[in-house]
C-alpha cells in the first residue's frame, strides 16, 4: 500500500488546514478556532468541539452524523478545552476521494457506516489541529483492522481494502494517544473476546510501535518496518516548520 | 399552446393587440392601507401586486438575525445595522396567483433571489444613513401573475416607499423587454418587444431592467433566457425607454394623489410646494 | 486575468478542483440509475448542489443557507441547468421507469473573491470530464456495466457556459474590475454576472441591485465577457485534451469506445 501523504496549511482562509491521503482516501481538514461560541451553545467552563464531516457526493446523512459522534469525543479529549471557556473549535472534514472499485458500480447514498475511513479522518483532523496551533494535551493515531476467516483459523489484516472489509467477519477501529492509552474503539460484526484481545494487541503494536526506540535514525525512512503514522505526522510537520523558517 | 410569433412582423400587432413598444395598462394606487406607513397597489396588465412598507422602525428581535446573516457574506450593501437602516424585503406569492396553483414555500430560491434583488436595489437608492439603528420592512404580495413580475414588484415598492415618505435619490422603475423569435433562429433582424406577458415570456428571450429616474443608469438587470449577445443592446435600449414611460406614469399617480390630498385638506398646502394644482 | 485558473483533474474519480490563488472549489459528479419524475418521463434527473460550510469562514453554519449561497445556487442553476448545457433527454433509459440521475456536489474549500466564476468553471469542467457507466438494453432488461467490463461513456454535452463577473467601483460606478479578491468585494458598489458560451449566446445576466450603472457600460461589459468566456473555453479544452491523452494509453480508446459522434 502506498505510504501516506499530506499537505499542510493549503487553505489560506482557515486557521489551520491539512490534506491527508492514505489507502485511497483523501481528506481535507479545516480547523477554525478557538472562536467565540454562539450564545445558545456556549459552555462557561470549556471549549466546545464542533466536528463536521462532509461526504464527497450527496448531502451528509446518518452515517456522517455517526462518524462525527465517534470523532467528537476523541478530539475533545485531545484538545486542551479547559483553556478556552466560551469558545468553539470548528473541525471540518471534507472527504475528497474515497477508494472506488472498478468491479462494482457504487451508489451515491451510502447510509451504512464505513469504519475504514475513521483513521484517515482522525489523522487529517490531527494535522489540521496542529497547523492551527491549537493547544493539545497529546496527539493520537488510529488504525483499522479486519478479521477474516481463512482456512487455518482467523487472520487479522491491518489497513484492509474495501473488498477485504466487505468479506471480513468483523472490522475494528482503534485509536491510541501518543502515551499509548486507548482513545477510541469502534467495532462492527461478530467476534469473540479472545479475538478482540488479539485485535487490541495488534493495533497497539501498529500505533505505538517504536515509541520507546523512536530515535532519529528511524524517523527518516518510510520502510515497511517504520510505518508509523505518528512518525509520519512528526516528519511532515518538521519539514513544514523547516520550510517556513527557511528565511532565518 | 405555443405562441406563434411569425405574425408579429407581418401584422405589427402582438397576441394581445399591442404594438412592439406599447406598455400594458398600468394602473396604480398609493396609500391603499390606512394603517400602514406606506402602501401601494399596482397592476401591469394582469399582474397585480400589493406592497406595504413599515418603518423606519426599531428592529424586531427576529429580524436582527436575518440582517447579520446577510452581512456575514460577500454582500456589503444593506448590512451595517449601526450606521444605516437595514432593509428587509418579504415577497409572498399567493397560491391563486397563477394557473397551476403551485405551492411555494418561504425557502423558494427564485423568490429569495427576487427579495435580495429588490433589497440591494433599494439599499443603493434610499438614504438609509438618515435612520441608524432601524429597519425598513417591505412586504410584497403577489395577487395575480401575468409576466413582468419582478418589474411590477419593483414599481410597487417605489410607490409604497414614496407614500411612506422615506427619502430616496429618485424613482426606481422597471419593466421587461424581449426579442421576437427564439434563440434557435439566428436572424439579427429580430424586433425587440416591450413589457411581455406570461405567454410571451415562456416563448421568447427577455430581460427585466430597472433604471434610476430619467437617466440611463441600470439599477438591476436580470436575464434568464438564452439570447444572442448582439441582441442585448436592442433589448436594453427598449427596456430603458420603457422604464422612462413607467416613471412618467408613476410620477403622474404620485402627483395626482398629492394634489388630491391637499384639496381634501389632509395635508396643509405650503408655499414651498412646487406642485401646481390646476386641473 | 490576474490570477490563473488551474484545474486539476484526477484519474478515476471524476472530480475537479479549480484552483486559483487563495480560492479552491471541488466539484464532484456522481450518477446512479433511478426512477424519473412522473411529470417528466422522458427526462433524466440533473441537479447541482452547492454548499458553503465552516471551512470557508466560521460564520457559515451548516444547514443555514446565507444570501451568498442562495445566489450561487440560483446562478449555477440558471447558467448550467436551465440553459440546457446537459441533454437531459439522453439520460433517459426506459421512458417513465428508469433514468440516470446526475448530481454535482460543489464544495467550496476556500473562498477569496470571485466565487461565482470559479464555481461555474469547476462544475462545467467536472461534468465534461465525468464518465458515466455504459448501459445496454435487451428487451426488458437493463444492464449497467461496471468500469472494468466496459469503458464508461461521457455525458451528452451540448454547450459550455461560463460566468464572467464584473465589479464596479467608485461613486459613479464607472471603474470596472474583473476577478476581484474578497477584500475588493467588500468595497464594490455593484456587480454584474454574465453567463455566456463561446458562440456568443447569453444564458443569464444578473445585476442584482447595487449602485446604478450606465447602460452603455453594461453593453461594453457583455462584449468583454464574451472574450473572457472564449479564454475559459480554450483553457478547459486544452486541459481536457491533455487528460484524454493521458488516459488513452496506447491509442486503443477509439476502438474500445462504443460512443458515436453526435
Amino acid at each position: 500500500m502506498a505510504p501516506p501523504s499530506a499537505e499542510l496549511s493549503h487553505l489560506p482562509k482557515a486557521d489551520g488546514s491539512a490534506n491527508f491521503s492514505f489507502g485511497g482516501y483523501t481528506i481535507t481538514a479545516a480547523v477554525n478556532g478557538p472562536v467565540e461560541a454562539q450564545r445558545r451553545d456556549e459552555n462557561p467552563f470549556e471549549a466546545l468541539v464542533d466536528v463536521n464531516v462532509r461526504p464527497a457526493a450527496g448531502v451528509g446523512g446518518t452515517a456522517e452524523r455517526q462518524l462525527e459522534a465517534i470523532l467528537q469525543p476523541a478530539l475533545r479529549h485531545l484538545i486542551a478545552i479547559r483553556n478556552f471557556p466560551r469558545c468553539v473549535v470548528q473541525v471540518t472534514l471534507q472527504v475528497m476521494e474515497a477508494p472506488e472499485n472498478a468491479y462494482v458500480n457504487s451508489k451515491v447514498m451510502q447510509p451504512r457506516l464505513n469504519l475504514g475511513i475513521i483513521p484517515s479522518l482522525l489523522h487529517a483532523a490531527m494535522l489540521g489541529l496542529l497547523t492551527a496551533a491549537i493547544p493539545l494535551n497529546t496527539v493520537a493515531s488510529a488504525t483499522c483492522l479486519a478479521i477474516t476467516n481463512a482456512d487455518e483459523g482467523t487472520a487479522i489484516k491491518v489497513d484492509p481494502s474495501r473488498t477485504e472489509i466487505d468479506q471480513a467477519t468483523s472490522v475494528h477501529v482503534l485509536g491510541f494517544t501518543a502515551d499509548g492509552d486507548l482513545l477510541l474503539a469502534e467495532s462492527e460484526g461478530s467476534f469473540t473476546a479472545e479475538e478482540w484481545d488479539r485485535v487490541l494487541q495488534t493495533a497497539e503494536n501498529v500505533c505505538c510501535r517504536g515509541q520507546e526506540t523512536g530515535n532519529d535514525a528511524e524517523m527518516g525512512g518510510y520502510g515497511a518496518e517504520s510505518e508509523n503514522v505518528l512518525h509520519f505526522m512528526r516528519s511532515v510537520l518538521e519539514a513544514k516548520a523547516a520550510e517556513s523558517l527557511h528565511w532565518r | 399552446m405555443p405562441l406563434d410569433t411569425s405574425t408579429y412582423s407581418l401584422a405589427l400587432l402582438r397576441i394581445d393587440g399591442r404594438r412592439w413598444n406599447d406598455l400594458r395598462r398600468l394602473h396604480a394606487q398609493i396609500h391603499t392601507q390606512e394603517a400602514a406607513d406606506g402602501s401601494s397597489y399596482l397592476e401591469m396588465g394582469h399582474t397585480k401586486v400589493m406592497c406595504v412598507v413599515t418603518g423606519p422602525a426599531e428592529p424586531q428581535a427576529g429580524q436582527q438575525k436575518r440582517g447579520t446573516a446577510g452581512g456575514g457574506g460577500a454582500g456589503a450593501l444593506g448590512g451595517g445595522q449601526k450606521d444605516a437602516a437595514s432593509i428587509v424585503v418579504n415577497v409572498v406569492v399567493a397560491g391563486f396567483s397563477s394557473v397551476d396553483r403551485k405551492r411555494r414555500g418561504r425557502n423558494d430560491r427564485r423568490i429569495q433571489e427576487m427579495e435580495i434583488t429588490i433589497q440591494k436595489a433599494l439599499a443603493a437608492n434610499l438614504h438609509t444613513h438618515l435612520f441608524p439603528h432601524s429597519t425598513i420592512t417591505v412586504s410584497l404580495h403577489v395577487l395575480s401573475q401575468d409576466g413582468s413580475l419582478l418589474a411590477a414588484l419593483i414599481n410597487a415598492t417605489t410607490l409604497a416607499l414614496i407614500d411612506a415618505g422615506i427619502p430616496m435619490t429618485d424613482y426606481i422603475t422597471a419593466c421587461t423587454a424581449g426579442s421576437t423569435s427564439s434563440y434557435a433562429a439566428g436572424d439579427d433582424s429580430a424586433d425587440p418587444l416591450l413589457d411581455l406577458n406570461t405567454q410571451e415570456e415562456q416563448e421568447l428571450p427577455f430581460l427585466t431592467v430597472a433604471t434610476l429616474g430619467d437617466s440611463d443608469k441600470v439599477a438591476a438587470l436580470v436575464c434568464e433566457s438564452r439570447v444572442q449577445v448582439s441582441r442585448l443592446e436592442g433589448m436594453l435600449v427598449v427596456g430603458v425607454d420603457g422604464c422612462r414611460q413607467v416613471r412618467r406614469l408613476l410620477d403622474g399617480i404620485v402627483r395626482a394623489k398629492g394634489s388630491k390630498m391637499i384639496k381634501e385638506g389632509v395635508v396643509q398646502r405650503s408655499d414651498l410646494m412646487a406642485v401646481s394644482l390646476e386641473e | 486575468m490576474p490570477r490563473e485558473a488551474e484545474p486539476s483533474l484526477s484519474e478515476r474519480t471524476f472530480t475537479l478542483q479549480a484552483i486559483s490563488e487563495g480560492l479552491r472549489v471541488l466539484a464532484k459528479v456522481s450518477a446512479e440509475v433511478t426512477v424519473p419524475f412522473p411529470d417528466r418521463p422522458f427526462d433524466g434527473i440533473f441537479q447541482i448542489t452547492s454548499e458553503l460550510g465552516p471551512m470557508v469562514a466560521p460564520s457559515y453554519e451548516v444547514n443555514r443557507p446565507t444570501e451568498t449561497e442562495v445566489l450561487l445556487a440560483r446562478l449555477l442553476e440558471k447558467t448550467i441547468r436551465r440553459s440546457g448545457a446537459l441533454d437531459t433527454e439522453s439520460l433517459c433509459l426506459v421512458a417513465g421507469q428508469k433514468c440516470w440521475s446526475v448530481r454535482v456536489d460543489l464544495h467550496v474549500l476556500s473562498a477569496d473573491g470571485n466565487l461565482i466564476d470559479s464555481a461555474c468553471f469547476a462544475v462545467v469542467a467536472a461534468l465534461r470530464h465525468f464518465r458515466k457507466p455504459d448501459t445496454s438494453i435487451e428487451g426488458e432488461t437493463l444492464t449497467v456495466y461496471t468500469p472494468a467490463e466496459r469503458e464508461p461513456v461521457p455525458l451528452s454535452w451540448l454547450h459550455s457556459p461560463f460566468c464572467a463577473t464584473f465589479d464596479f467601483f467608485g461613486d459613479e460606478g464607472d471603474i470596472v474590475v474583473v476577478d476581484t479578491t474578497w477584500l475588493e468585494e467588500q468595497l464594490r458598489v455593484a456587480s454584474c454576472t454574465f453567463s455566456l458560451n463561446k458562440h456568443g449566446e447569453i444564458c443569464q445576466i444578473s445585476k442584482l441591485g447595487g449602485r446604478p450603472i450606465e447602460a452603455t457600460l453594461v453593453i461594453q461589459c457583455a462584449q468583454m465577457a464574451l472574450d473572457k468566456v472564449k479564454e475559459f473555453t480554450d483553457l478547459l479544452d486544452a486541459k481536457l485534451a491533455e487528460d484524454a491523452k493521458r488516459r488513452d494509453k496506447g491509442g486503443l480508446m477509439a476502438e474500445l469506445s462504443a460512443e458515436n459522434d453526435r
